[in-house]
């Protein structure tokens, strides 16, 4: 009899594993289009019209950036909970309902998306991750991102809800630091997603319902990065909880400092939101003033990541030094560069580093001039999300698996070359995507080739930025290829009785060194608002005062919907029923 | 709290870095000058760009010695005017609107970048110091074209850049006794006024019209040729006022000549 997670919470583990699962079927239906896309932009094969490229893309980042990365943490966020308060959720088919609503929200959306590509109905969503009005998806892609993020919603209450009664029974206990980063994440979250809440809920669900005739383009585009920048941190902080709660562990020795874990995430809870405003800085209709502002907040976000960045080598040469290495840098040796669980995390930190650099020329206001929405920032993005999160997640479902299945890794070598794999593979990709960015190539377009003029390169050639990202593309499709050979094989082998106990790392300098009111949740969440009311008070008015609520008349496009009074009806019914259970179920967990 | 020294150094060190960061883009702001995209400009109605005065016919426009306006409008899946014809050694605002979506402005290869959002006027100075030619892409998903949609911007040297535009009006068909009218329309959207001469060949005869069009305006003559000079029958013309010319067939036909031919009319 092993000591692993699914003994301990068999219940839970079956929640956690049903994340996982969703949100693996949902890295392989976005790889799939990641590669399809790839090969089509950079003209190595088309076999479909540009048009529906943009379907591709669409459903490339939905799934990845929002079911992908979404599913995985609240499983792991489920495993911190209960791992570090010792003890299961409160009620299980509470938190079986915050997944199916996640669940059913998001097929929801991916219909609407797929159905892009057939003429068969008129349903579509092919407005990218942004959704920006006057481009408009059928109601359906809407709904179900709502329902997606009521389920995040729940889940965090169940989260909450478990930490209270948890507090109840240790009322002069520090908060466990894996819970702390768990409770400081959702707060973040829960003021985030107000930001999309609004701008779909009164705006655009209603608008392509056809009960409003107008929106004011800028106003639901504010709205959205208000959401659209801090879901990057949601994504970021569970790999940020991984390199502080299990690198360390892997590498054999503790978290250098639990304290300063605390101000990290603290840090992020305080200013992740009062920043969307730096991917408007070009935007007409924002005045220079409150540009300047996001771009400070962003600058000062800078500090919790470079803050990580020496906890995280120094927990590793902790580590490595537990394990005999020596010298100045010879320790790097001694780290088990075998295991993919590090190796992984380790590389995904790496490019870490890396995104840092081109994220700090983004958030360079008048500097943004030179990369805005050009193939730069995707080369960024691919970096962050694409790596320093994704193959963070890979890496420790390396772990994981044993944990949630009972069953042993089905090959670590194969897990290795994945996470290598990865790791090779996106260095050409996104170093040619930066480069592409900087001659002027946009992102987000079927065919960077035009009939009028050339990109030109200084170095190389277009020719071989595209070689550089084809290859890319193909080499990260083949490390998805392993990685689910390792998720299948793993499913299907045996239980095994010989799994490394669950558990976290220790720290070196523990939470008796964390002043107290590093754990005042409610504090920090009053900054946190109090900043976003700074940053977001004005130039909501000023947009509202400029443009009007709903804006000047617009025209929907494309014009997806004529007749949808019944279906109008269904949706309402269903949205409403589900913000009553939510409303319900929020009132059970305050009770 | 017990904060390691080496972490305390890296903590200074982290704060400095950033506040590096925060004072070379102050820098660029005000030391250098490079304004961001703000809301300077009123906001439009989107739906109405033709009845507007600046987008309703987008155009380079003189405003000073060297500097200029573009009033330029991004639609599904192009821009207007295109291409953009500005001079070398010249300043140029640019004012960027959106008729349908969101859409970019950009100049590839440079730090001309804008997002072009309905109802709303991007605002933005540019100095173009050397000819070359420049492609103009929407970087912001449009729509299904809009990989297709793309213009260019060309800076001229001086002495091939003007700012005048020509129309004329001009009769196809006249009868022998009528007097046929060449109107010619000069706009002049420089500041100076431009002094020119309007030259009209006919057949045998030249026909020259001074004509003065104040800086901005736009001013027209009408020249009158009497056809019983040309006589009947098909006559080639030319127009010319500076660099521009255009030519066409003037035909003097008599109808009732024609009614002879027809045969079938009853009388």
């Amino acid at each position: 009899m092993s000591n692993a997670y699914i003994d301990e919470f068999p219940a839970e583990a079956r929640i956690v594993r049903a994340a996982f699962y969703s949100s693996f079927l949902a890295l392989a239906l976005g790889g799939v289009f990641g590669i399809i896309q790839t090969l089509h932009r950079t003209d190595f094969l088309r076999f479909m019209d540009s048009v529906d490229y943009y379907t591709v893309l669409t459903a490339h980042g939905v799934f990845l950036v929002i079911s992908f990365t979404i599913f995985f943490l609240v499983g792991i966020f489920t495993w911190a909970i209960t791992t570090s308060l010792d003890r299961g959720l409160e009620d299980i088919r509470f938190s079986w309902g915050w997944y199916s609503l996640m669940a059913v929200g998001i097929t929801l959306t991916g219909v609407a998306i797929l159905a892009g590509f057939t003429d068969a109905t008129d349903i579509s969503a092919s407005v990218l991750f942004t959704f920006y009005a006057p481009l408009q998806a059928h109601p359906m892609f809407y709904l179900g991102l709502v329902l997606f993020v009521v389920g995040t919603w729940l889940a965090g209450a169940d989260w909450f809800r478990s930490w209270l009664a948890w507090k109840a029974e240790n009322p002069d206990e520090r908060i466990p630091l894996p819970t702390f980063m768990v409770l400081t994440t959702m707060l973040m979250w829960y003021i985030a997603t107000l930001g999309v809440a609004v701008a779909i809920l009164a705006f655009l669900l209603p608008w392509s319902l056809g009960w409003i005739d107008t929106v004011n383009p800028l106003l639901t585009r504010t709205l959205f990065w208000f959401f659209g920048h801090p879901v990057v941190y949601f994504w970021l902080m569970p790999a940020y909880m991984m390199w502080y709660v299990m690198l360390p562990k892997i590498s054999g020795g503790k978290l250098f400092s639990d304290p300063l874990a605390r101000v990290v995430f603290v840090l992020f809870l305080v200013l992740s939101v009062p920043t969307g405003i730096h991917h408007q800085y070009l935007d007409p209709g924002i005045a220079e003033g409150f540009k300047f502002i996001a771009m400070t907040n962003t600058m000062f976000l800078l500090l919790p990541s470079l803050l990580t960045a020496f906890t995280v080598v120094a927990s590793m040469e902790h580590g490595a030094r537990q394990r005999g290495g020596e010298g100045y840098l010879g320790w790097l040796k001694a780290l088990p560069w075998r295991d993919p669980v590090f190796t992984g995390m380790a590389l995904a930190g790496l490019m870490f580093a890396a995104a840092g650099f081109s994220g700090m020329i983004n958030a360079g206001m008048n500097i943004n001039y030179l990369v805005h929405n050009t193939f730069w920032v995707v080369g960024h993005f691919h970096l962050t999300v694409g790596t320093a999160v994704a193959l963070t997640f890979m890496a420790v479902t390396y772990w994981f698996l044993p944990q949630v299945t009972g069953r042993a890794l089905w090959n670590r070598s194969v897990a290795l070359g994945q996470v290598v794999l990865w790791f090779i593979g996106m260095t050409f990709m996104s170093n040619a995507m930066h480069r592409g960015g900087l001659l002027g190539i946009p992102r987000r377009t079927a065919e960077p080739q035009y009939e009028g003029f050339e990109f030109e390169a200084a170095v190389g050639s277009v020719a071989e930025l595209d070689a550089q990202i084809a290859l890319g593309g193909v080499l990260l499709t083949l490390s998805l290829v392993l990685f689910f050979a390792n998720v299948i094989g793993t499913a299907l082998n045996g239980k095994s009785d010989s799994l490394p106990a669950n558990g976290y790392a220790e720290t070196l300098s523990g939470p008796e060194d964390a002043p107290l009111v590093l754990d005042n949740l409610k504090l920090w969440t009053a900054i946190a608002v109090v900043l976003v009311i700074f940053a977001y008070t004005f130039p909501l008015l000023s947009i509202i005062e400029r443009g009007g609520l709903f804006g000047p008349e617009v025209i929907p496009f494309p014009l997806t919907l004529e007749s949808v009074t019944t279906v109008g009806i269904a949706l309402e019914t269903a949205a409403t029923e589900t913000v009553d259970g939510a409303t319900l179920a929020l009132v059970g967990v305050i009770r | 709290m017990n904060i390691h020294t080496y972490e305390k150094l890296w903590l200074v060190a982290a704060m400095l870095l950033i506040v590096t960061f925060i004072a070379t883009i102050t820098y660029g702001s005000v030391g250098l000058g490079i304004a961001m995209v703000g809301d300077q400009q009123p906001t439009v109605e989107p739906t109405e760009l033709s009845d507007d005065e600046r987008f309703g016919d987008p155009r380079v426009e003189q405003v000073g010695e060297n500097e200029y306006e573009a009033y330029v409008v991004a639609q599904t899946f192009r821009y207007q005017p295109d291409p953009i014809e500005v001079p070398e050694d010249s300043q140029v605002t640019f004012y960027v609107t959106a008729r349908d979506v969101i859409h970019s402005f950009s100049i590839v290869g440079t730090n001309v970048n804008t997002m072009a959002i309905p109802g709303e006027i991007a605002e933005m100075t540019v100095e173009f110091d050397e000819v070359g030619e420049y492609g103009v892409v929407c970087n912001e998903y449009c729509g299904p074209g809009h990989h297709d949609m793309e213009g260019e911007l060309h800076v001229v040297p001086a002495e091939e850049f003007d700012l005048v535009d020509h129309s004329v009006d001009t009769p196809t068909e006249v009868e022998p006794d009528d007097e046929a009218e060449f109107t010619v329309e000069v706009r002049n959207r420089q500041l100076d006024d431009l002094e020119t001469t309007v030259v009209l060949e006919v057949g045998d005869e030249t026909f020259e019209e001074e004509l003065v069009v104040a800086g901005g305006e736009t001013a027209e003559t009408t020249i009158v040729v009497d056809t019983a000079d040309l006589g009947e029958g098909d006559h080639d013309w030319t127009i010319t006022v500076d660099e521009f010319e255009e030519a066409g067939t003037l035909s003097v036909v008599d109808p009732d000549a024609e009614d002879d031919d027809g045969g079938d009319d009853d009388e």
